[in-house]
């Protein structure tokens, strides 16, 4: 990838209540909006959305490190929390908790598995580009 | 839980190269992955599209909540939000998010209560103010 900057749009067009069709051209729409009434429960909301794309930052960091440590990994999945806390007088994100579980073949690649973790924490861009702090609390299993 | 605290659980997990499927629960799976500048696929959605539209919604839902507060009806909404990604010290951040948002409404003395809700909903838009970077809205109200 260049130095140049890199440009995401995206088209979001209300549907109706507080829903909303989010598309990223060539992608797949994604139903969005926070709950006016039961039958809207269903659909992302922004908060989802933002927890979300810190997390799989952090795995698609992971899965960079790993590739460049010329290691690989049998599974990989992230369960993540983000908390809304009202700060003075409107809601910010306040923190995430992340927590990983990685299943490796052997013993030997631990402590690069775990290297690889750390490195993907601390160079997730998504996650350094928010003010709340992320912390990752990870697992990793020999099958 | 009380009303000054929520919390938002997601769920991860890797399927194959740089793929994954994202869940939350009792919502439509979404299949994620790297974009292709940072070794992804083509044509899935990734962490950084997520993290454009998680702004982009909340300033939806946001100014759509404003509109309820303030009795006004609109026709419609879009916005495209563009989010720029560029590399600081620390590896790569987003530095800059412009939010570029269309109503229509259905008279000319909704215009300003209109163009009121979108500066509020700017405002008080808690996932933009989430993050580091600046964002930029450019409003544009109509009559339709």
């Amino acid at each position: 990838m260049s130095e140049e900057p890199r440009y995401f749009p995206v088209n979001l067009t209300w549907t109706g209540g507080k829903s909303g069709s989010l598309s990223v051209e060539g992608k797949t729409t994604i139903k969005s909006g926070s709950p006016l009434s039961e039958d809207e429960a269903s659909y992302h909301t922004p908060e989802d959305l933002f927890v979300a794309s810190a997390t799989i930052c952090y795995m698609n960091g992971f899965l960079n490190f790993l590739d460049k440590m010329h290691i690989s990994t049998i599974s990989f999945k992230c369960d993540a929390v983000g908390t809304l806390e009202k700060v003075d007088r409107s809601f910010e994100i306040t923190k995430i908790e992340m927590k990983a579980k990685v299943v490796i073949e052997s013993e030997d690649i631990r402590s690069k598995i775990d290297r690889a973790l750390e490195l993907a924490a601390k160079y997730c861009f998504v996650g350094n580009s928010m003010k709340c702090p992320i912390t990752h609390d990870t697992e990793v299993i020999v099958k | 839980m009380t009303d000054d605290s929520h919390e938002y659980l997601v769920k991860l997990d890797w399927t194959h190269g740089r793929v994954g499927d994202l869940t939350v629960d009792g919502k439509p799976k979404i299949q994620v992955s790297a974009p292709p500048e940072f070794d992804g696929p083509e044509g899935i959605i990734s962490p950084e599209d997520l993290f454009v539209a998680a702004a982009t919604s909340c300033f939806m839902t946001t100014f759509v909540t404003f509109s309820k507060k303030m009795h006004i009806e609109f026709k419609s909404f879009s916005c495209d939000g563009y989010g720029t990604l560029e590399r600081v010290e620390k590896g790569f951040q987003f530095t800059k998010l412009l939010l570029k948002a269309k109503v229509v409404v259905e008279s000319d003395e909704l215009i300003p209560k209109a163009e009121r809700a979108m500066e509020l909903a700017g405002k008080y838009c808690l996932v933009s103010n989430s993050m580091k970077c600046p964002t930029e809205h450019e409003n544009e109200v109509t009559v339709g």
